[in-house]
C-alpha cells in the first residue's frame, strides 16, 4: 500500500538575510553594503517521513526544531527548497483553531467563512451546520459578532468546523491547549473517534504524555534534522532524558538556549535547580547579574518538585510542609505563591490501632484509657521507672527512659528500625536527642507559626523562581565544567560538597529514602495525608496520599476523583542513589570539616543548601539561608514586615 | 494531471471562499450604519454635488453636462484607485491565514477587486439618478457600458496583483503608491477638459494613461451617444491584458516565497 504522506529529503530554506527587510530603505542600504542574502538557515535539513494511512504520529522537540515547520510544508504552505513532498488525500489543518475568523463577523458568518477556508462547499456547510454549532455549544450565541467571544469560545468553534469532516488527515499544531478540561475531553474523543475511523494523524505537542497517549509514533527534531524516529515510549524517553536539555520560562528561550550553548560567561554558574539555588537564581537576576542554572536532574525544583497527576500535585521526594516561625522567610514565600492552610497532624498505625501523633494526649488516652494530663504523666513516670536505666547506651535505652516502654514498643522502636535497617540495641543513643511528649490534645505535628503548602505545587514556586534564568537540564556539573571552563564568574554549588572536590577525601555518607507512587482508582485511600507505619508487619516507614495536602480538591475547588498513593521505604545509601539525609555522626561530621577546609580555598564557589553544606535543613532553613546568601553576596534586601 | 487542469480544480474547490470574502467585504463594509448600502450610491452623489459646485464654474464654458463627464471619470477613477489600494494590502491582510492552511493566493486579491466591483456596481445608481436629474438622453450605446467595466475590472485585477506581491517585500509600495495615484487622477482629466493640459502631455496621456481609454470610451456612449472608436476599445482591451499578464507572473513568480516575508 502506497504512503498516505511521503516526505523525501526535505529541505526548507528561510532567508535569513531578508527576513527582517521589508522596506526600500533597508533593501537599498543592505545591497550597497553588499550585506543582502548572506545567511540561509535551512529550517528542515533532509527529513525523510513515511506515513502510512491510519498512523498517528506525534512530533515532538524543543521550539525552533522545525516541528510546525514540516506540518506546513506537509500542508502546502511551504514549498520545498529541496526534496519533495507527496501527499495523497485531504488534509483538515488545526495550526491554529479559528485562524480565519473575522472579528466583526458573527459566528454563523465565521462558520461559512471558516469552512470554505478550509476548502468546502457552501452547500457542504448548510448541511453540517447545526452539527458544528451542536458540538461547539454555541447555540445561544450565533448572532453575536465573534470579538465578543472568549478565546475558549473561538477554539470550541474552530475545532468544530476543523472536524466536521473526517479527513484522511488531521494535522494538530497545539490547538488543544486552551479550553476547559471537558472541551478538552471531548477534543481527544473525537480525535480518537476519528484515529479509529482510519484517518491519519499529525499531533504536534510540548505534552508528552498526550503525544504517548494519542500516537503510535512519534519523530522527535531537533536543529531542523531528524534525531530519532520510533515507538512513543522510546522516542519520548530518549527526549525527557536528552542531554542538556534547555528549560526557561522565559519569553526568550532561543535566546537562553545561545547563552548556555555557547558557554557565554555568566557572572553567576548555579549548580543545581532546588530551592536554595533557585532563590540565588531569581535574587540575581533581579539584582541584574547575568545568572544561569544548570542541574542534572530532568526537571527543576530538585527535592522540593511536585507533579502533577490527575489534578493532584503529588511530592515525587516525599511529603514537604512548609513550616516556619521566621516572618521574612514566610513574606518571601507568599509572595511567590499562596500557601493553603494546611497543618500537618500525621498518623501512626502499629498493626491495627491506630494514634495520633505526636505524642500527645490524644495518643495516651487511646493507649491507656486516661483522661487526666496528670494521669497520662503517671503513666509515662511509671513505666520508665519500672526499667530503671541510667545512662542509656543504645538507641532501645534512651528512647525507653524519655518515652516508656508503651510508647516506646508501638510507635518508636520499629519504625526506627525500618528508617535505619539496624535493631535498636545497636543503634547509637545520639540519634534520639529527645522524643517530645505533649500533655495536650494538639495534633498539630509543628510548632511553627506559619504552616502550609502551596497551593498550585511547589513546581508552580519553582518555575516563578526561575521565570527569566535559563535552565540547563540532565546536565552534571563536571561535564559542564569540562565543556564550557570559562564560562562562569563565581559558582553557586548546591550538589554534594564532596562530589564537587572528585571525593578526594573519601565519600560523606548519607541515608536516603525510596517511593513507590501508586495511582489508585479509590477516592479516599487512608483519610490522612501522612500516616506512619510503626510496626514490621509491612517494610515501607509511611505511606503518602498527596490529595489530603490539598484536601482533595483541584484548583477550581473541585473534588477529585482517585488518588495518589506513595509508599516510602527506608534503604541504605549506596553510590548513585539520591542522597537524602547526611549522617551526622561523628566520622562524617569530621570528613565535612576538612571539606569545608577545602572549600575555604576555592575562591569563587560559594558552597550552599542540604547537600553544599551536608546538613539537615527544612525548607525554611534552607529558604534562610539563601536568603542570607543574597544579601551577603548581592546586597538584596528583604524586609521582614510589610 | 497537467498544470492547468489542476489549477482549475484548486479554482473550483475554492469558488465558494471566494464568494465569502467576496459577501464579508461587502456585508462589514456598511455593519452598523444606519443607511447601509444606501452608501454605495449616495457616497458618490454627494461628492459629485460637491465637485461640480467647486468646477463647474471653472469649465462651464468647455464642458457641457459637467455632472455627467465629472461623474463618468470618477466613477471609473475610484474603483481602479480603492480596488488596486486594497488589492495591494489583499495578501499582507490575511498572512495569519496563509500561515496557517495552504489557500491559492491569488484569492485574496480576486476577492477583494471583486467585492470592490460589485460596490461600484451599486454606485451607478448615483450614476443613473444624476442621468434623469440633468436630463441627459439614454442612448442605447449605454448597452456597451459592461464591456468597458469588464476591461477596467480585467486591469485592475492586474494592477492589484502586481501591487500585492511587491508590497509583501516592501511594505513601502503602499505609501509610493499612493502618490501615484494622486498624480494618475490629476493625469486622467477627471474634472477637466483634456484639451487644457499642454500638447505634449496630451499625447503622453492618450497614450500611456489606461485610464484615458476606459474614461474616454464611457464619455462617449453615456455623453456623447456614439460607441468609441476602434483605437479606443482595442486599446483598453490590451492595456488590460498586459497589465493581468504581468501582474499574474510576477504574482507567480513569487507567491511561494510570500510565507517567508508574511
Amino acid at each position: 500500500m502506497a504512503n498516505i504522506i511521503d516526505v523525501d529529503h526535505l529541505s526548507i530554506r528561510f532567508n535569513l538575510g531578508n527576513i527582517k527587510v521589508d522596506n526600500l530603505k533597508e533593501y537599498t542600504i543592505k545591497r550597497l553594503k553588499h550585506e543582502l542574502t548572506f545567511q540561509e538557515f535551512l529550517a528542515l535539513k533532509d527529513v525523510d517521513l513515511h506515513v502510512q494511512k491510519g498512523e498517528s504520529w506525534g512530533l515532538i522537540g524543543t521550539n525552533g526544531s522545525g516541528k510546525s515547520t514540516l506540518l506546513k510544508a506537509i500542508t502546502g504552505i511551504l514549498q520545498p527548497y529541496k526534496g519533495t513532498v507527496k501527499v495523497r488525500g485531504q488534509i483538515a489543518p488545526m495550526i491554529e483553531l479559528g485562524a480565519g475568523f473575522d472579528q466583526e463577523m458573527t459566528a454563523r458568518e465565521n462558520i461559512f467563512l471558516n469552512g470554505s477556508v478550509l476548502g468546502h462547499s457552501r452547500k457542504f456547510m448548510e448541511e453540517h451546520f447545526d452539527e458544528i454549532v451542536e458540538f461547539a455549544e454555541l447555540e445561544n450565541f450565533l448572532n453575536s459578532p465573534i470579538k465578543n467571544y472568549s478565546s475558549g469560545m473561538k477554539a470550541r468553534l474552530g475545532f468544530s468546523v476543523a472536524t466536521m469532516v473526517d479527513p484522511d488527515i488531521l494535522i494538530c499544531d497545539e490547538v488543544l491547549a486552551v479550553g476547559d478540561a471537558n472541551f478538552r475531553k471531548r477534543c481527544n474523543e473525537r480525535m480518537r473517534h476519528m484515529l479509529s475511523g482510519g484517518t491519519t494523524l499529525l499531533y504536534v505537542s510540548h505534552d508528552i504524555e498526550s503525544v504517548k497517549n494519542l500516537c503510535d509514533h512519534v519523530l522527535w527534531l531537533e536543529h531542523g534534522e531528524v534525531l530519532m524516529e520510533g515507538d512513543p515510549d522510546t522516542v519520548c524517553d530518549a527526549y525527557m532524558h536528552r542531554p542538556d536539555r534547555v528549560y526557561s520560562y522565559s519569553r526568550k528561550l532561543e535566546e537562553d538556549r545561545a547563552l548556555l550553548e555557547q558557554g557565554k560567561r555568566v557572572d553567576y554558574l548555579v549548580v543545581g535547580a532546588g530551592l536554595f539555588g533557585s532563590i540565588f537564581a531569581r535574587e540575581a537576576r533581579l539584582a541584574g547579574k547575568s545568572v544561569a542554572v544548570i542541574d542534572q536532574r530532568d526537571h527543576i525544583g530538585g527535592n522540593v518538585y511536585t507533579e502533577k497527576i490527575n489534578g493532584i500535585n503529588v511530592h515525587k521526594y516525599g511529603a514537604h510542609i512548609f513550616h516556619t516561625s521566621n516572618t521574612r522567610v514566610w513574606k518571601y514565600m507568599n509572595r511567590l505563591s499562596p500557601f493553603n492552610q494546611y497543618v500537618n497532624s500525621p498518623v501512626a498505625r502499629y498493626k491495627d490501632e491506630l494514634y495520633n501523633l505526636p505524642f500527645n494526649m490524644n495518643t495516651f488516652s487511646k493507649m491507656w484509657g486516661v483522661t487526666t494530663p496528670d494521669e497520662a504523666k503517671a503513666k509515662i513516670q511509671s513505666q520508665i521507672d519500672e526499667l530503671g536505666i541510667g545512662e542509656p547506651q543504645n538507641l532501645e535505652e534512651q528512647a525507653l527512659s524519655l518515652v516508656g516502654r508503651d510508647v516506646y514498643e508501638k510507635l518508636v522502636k520499629d519504625y526506627t528500625e525500618k528508617q535505619w535497617g539496624r535493631d535498636c540495641r545497636e543503634l547509637p543513643a545520639f540519634i534520639i536527642r529527645r522524643l517530645p511528649l505533649r500533655f495536650t490534645y494538639d495534633n498539630n505535628y509543628f510548632t511553627d507559626t506559619y504552616q502550609g503548602i502551596p497551593t498550585a505545587g511547589y513546581t508552580a514556586i519553582m518555575q516563578k523562581l526561575l521565570s527569566g534564568v535559563p535552565v540547563l537540564l540532565n546536565m552534571p556539573w563536571q561535564e559542564y565544567k569540562k565543556r564550557y571552563p570559562d564560562s562562569y564568574g563565581k559558582v553557586i554549588f548546591t550538589g554534594p560538597i564532596d562530589e564537587y572536590f572528585d571525593y578526594r577525601l573519601g565519600k560523606l555518607q548519607y541515608r536516603t529514602v525510596r517511593f513507590e507512587t501508586q495511582v489508585l482508582e479509590t477516592d479516599n485511600y487512608q483519610g490522612n495525608a501522612v500516616v506512619n507505619y510503626t510496626g514490621h508487619e509491612v517494610p515501607w516507614t509511611r505511606i503518602i496520599e498527596h490529595k489530603w495536602f490539598q484536601f482533595g480538591k483541584d484548583a477550581s475547588g473541585n473534588e477529585i476523583p482517585g488518588t495518589v498513593i506513595s509508599k516510602e521505604f527506608s534503604e541504605e545509601w549506596k553510590d548513585g542513589m539520591e542522597p537524602y539525609y547526611p549522617v551526622n555522626d561523628e566520622a562524617n561530621t569530621e570528613l565535612y570539616q576538612k571539606y569545608v577546609e577545602l572549600a575555604k580555598q576555592e575562591k569563587n564557589v560559594i558552597f550552599g543548601g542540604r547537600l553544599g553544606t551536608y546538613r539537615y535543613y527544612n525548607m525554611d532553613q534552607v529558604v534562610d539561608a539563601a536568603m542570607k546568601l543574597c544579601t551577603k553576596e548581592l546586597g538584596r534586601k528583604f524586609r521582614a514586615k510589610k | 494531471m497537467n498544470n492547468l487542469e489542476f489549477r482549475l480544480r484548486t479554482f473550483v474547490k475554492y469558488k465558494d471562499l471566494l464568494l465569502e470574502l467576496i459577501k464579508r467585504d461587502i456585508k462589514l463594509k456598511y455593519r452598523r450604519s444606519f443607511l447601509g448600502y444606501v452608501w454605495s450610491v449616495l457616497n458618490p452623489l454627494l461628492i459629485m454635488i460637491v465637485l461640480t459646485v467647486v468646477f463647474s464654474s471653472m469649465f462651464k464654458k468647455n464642458i457641457e453636462n459637467y455632472p455627467i463627464y465629472l461623474l463618468c471619470g470618477r466613477t471609473l477613477f475610484e474603483f481602479m484607485k480603492t480596488g488596486t489600494m486594497n488589492g495591494l494590502k489583499s495578501v499582507t491582510a490575511n498572512a495569519a491565514l496563509m500561515k496557517k492552511t495552504y489557500i491559492p493566493k491569488y484569492i485574496f486579491t480576486v476577492a477583494k477587486v471583486s467585492s470592490i466591483f460589485v460596490d461600484t456596481i451599486f454606485s451607478f445608481g448615483a450614476f443613473f439618478i444624476v442621468m434623469i436629474a440633468t436630463r441627459t438622453p439614454f442612448h442605447w450605446q449605454l448597452l456597451y457600458l459592461p464591456v468597458i467595466l469588464v476591461q477596467l475590472y480585467i486591469f485592475t485585477l492586474g494592477v492589484s496583483f502586481w501591487l500585492a506581491e511587491m508590497n509583501v517585500f516592501f511594505r513601502d509600495i503602499e505609501y509610493i503608491y499612493h502618490a501615484i495615484c494622486t498624480a494618475w487622477m490629476y493625469l486622467s482629466a477627471l474634472f477637466y477638459p483634456i484639451e487644457r493640459l499642454p500638447v505634449a502631455l496630451q499625447v503622453f496621456v492618450k497614450v500611456f494613461n489606461p485610464m484615458y481609454y476606459y474614461i474616454f470610451q464611457f464619455r462617449d456612449i453615456a455623453l456623447h451617444g456614439r460607441m468609441p472608436g476602434p483605437r479606443l476599445m482595442i486599446g483598453g482591451w490590451i492595456w488590460a491584458f498586459l497589465l493581468l499578464a504581468i501582474g499574474l507572473f510576477m504574482f507567480q513568480k513569487n507567491k511561494n516565497r510570500f510565507v517567508l516575508f508574511l
